[in-house]
């Protein structure tokens, strides 16, 4: 469990520090359930953190993002480090920047916050069409609180909460500089159901599925965006030459987008679901995502983000890898 | 429909083993289907998963990737990488639709001409099996 206000202090100490720049954590949003990423520039603005079953973003998308603005002759680049908020799946997303080597480990504060699971927009939103503004919600003993208009409403967190929590293997923050909190207990398991029941059709049935899924796909690239692991400069789908995937929206091209944009992530994917909650037309990307990290998990042994010193799935090899697919 | 369908297969050989297997073949007159569209690359870890992609938009009905068998690789390990990305690959593909078939991977060394005869004949027929592609192929170049 968290507490909040000794988040704050922390919060307030790391903003505080002069080789800290600033902190990025969350805010209560202006509307409904939302909660917005906050940065913390100056040590007043630390009273507006939360920390809440709304707090679904992935912050760490951030930190791949830091400007590196070109320094003027004689001065020195700003080298002081950005804090980060994290729950435990952006934990892993930080983990995995560091095993790229997108920034040094030295260049960031890490403070983490183990997390009991977010809510699902989508969800809440069915379930609660009256909202009204800046609606707070708070963890309860297997429950999430609202503080609804008409009052506090308790439910079941298996009705609200995000499809990624409900089978989250890694609640509590794998690396973090500062947070001494009480651990959450795991309690999910992840048997890759929703995979499997794609997998036991045959291929025309998937075929027809994600033609349909794909077909509504609106290019908007905002699933590569919010991805903290999508941090190419030179990212294949703005090149030109050679363009691999033409911009036109239509069938063809959007399939061949998805693909090469879950393959991208193939051993790469920390399932913060990330990229399913900002989708406009509501694609399960996690469910292609999640075949290829069942893929991984089974067949090269490897779960990506846990480890700072692993090397990534695809720089490395096992001389016995799986090899019954060749002729 | 009187003449046999013909499946259009883009096979990614690998220079220093599969090239010179299926050059092996060639000059030992086998026979084997000519349905193959060979590109040769240096090694089979060069060939990026994206190629594949782009080969059935743009009208190929199979793809063979081919390298050296593990541990005979000329640049040491290209052929490990190749593996790895290819076994994921060829799992994405099948679960997005694609027909099993249509994407393979071997392993030829520069000796087996005869292998090689042998790989090429159950590409085609695996292609030619799964018919014409149409999944996500591109009707026309945009502009």
């Amino acid at each position: 469990m968290v507490d909040v206000a000794k988040l704050k202090e922390i919060a307030r100490e790391t903003v505080s520090r002069d080789d800290v720049k600033y902190l990025i954590g969350w805010r209560q949003g202006t509307f409904g359930f939302r909660a917005a990423p906050h940065f913390v520039n100056k040590p007043e603005d630390v009273d507006q953190l939360i920390f809440s079953p709304l707090c679904s973003h992935n912050l760490a998308t951030y930190l791949t993002g830091v400007e590196k603005l070109p320094v003027p002759r004689g001065q020195e680049a700003d080298s002081r480090k950005v804090a980060l908020m994290v729950k435990g799946c952006d934990s892993r997303a930080v983990v995995l920047q560091l095993v790229e080597q997108g920034y040094g480990r030295d260049s960031v504060v890490v403070i983490g916050c183990p997390c009991q699971g977010v809510v699902d927009q989508k969800k809440v939103e069915a379930k609660y069409p009256d909202m009204g503004e800046n609606i707070t919600a708070e963890w309860g003993e297997k429950t999430i609180i609202f503080n609804l208009p008409s009052g506090k409403t308790e439910v079941p967190r298996e009705e609200v909460l995000a499809g990624k929590c409900l089978t989250c293997r890694y609640p509590n923050p794998l690396l973090a500089d500062a947070g001494a909190w009480e651990e959450v207990a795991v309690w999910g398991s992840d048997d890759y159901a929703d995979v499997q029941d794609l997998e036991a059709g045959n291929p025309q049935e998937r075929r027809a599925f994600w033609e349909d899924k794909f077909a509504s796909c609106i290019r908007c690239y905002a699933c590569r965006n919010v991805c903290p692991m999508c941090y190419c400069e030179d990212c294949i789908l703005d090149r030109l030459n050679p363009q691999w995937i033409t911009r036109a929206v239509n069938p063809t091209e959007n399939t061949a987008f998805h693909l090469s944009r879950a393959f991208h992530l193939a051993g790469r994917c920390i399932e913060c679901g990330e990229c399913e909650r900002v989708c406009p037309v509501d694609i399960p990307l996690m469910k292609l995502n999640r075949k290829l990290t069942k893929e991984v998990r089974e067949n090269y042994d490897y779960e990506p983000g846990l480890d700072p010193e692993a090397k990534p799935l695809q720089a490395s090899y096992r001389p016995n890898d799986k090899e019954d697919f060749i002729l | 429909m009187s003449a046999e369908y013909q499946p259009n297969i883009v096979a990614f050989l690998c220079n220093w083993c599969s090239y010179a297997g299926a050059d092996l073949a060639g000059t030992s007159r086998t026979n084997y289907p000519s349905n193959l569209n060979v590109i040769r690359v240096m090694c089979s870890g060069r060939v990026n998963p994206l190629f594949v992609v782009n080969a059935l938009q743009q009208g190929a009905d199979g793809v063979l990737v081919s390298g050296c068998h593990p541990g005979d690789c000329h640049y040491m390990e290209g052929n490990f990488y190749a593996r790895r990305r290819f076994g994921m690959m060829k799992e994405l593909l099948e679960y997005v639709g694609v027909e099993p078939g249509r994407f393979n991977m071997s392993w030829v060394s520069a000796s087996e001409g005869a292998k090689w005869k042998d790989v090429v004949g159950e590409v085609v027929d695996k292609a030619k099996e799964a018919g014409p592609f149409k999944q996500f192929r591109r009707d026309k170049i945009n502009w």
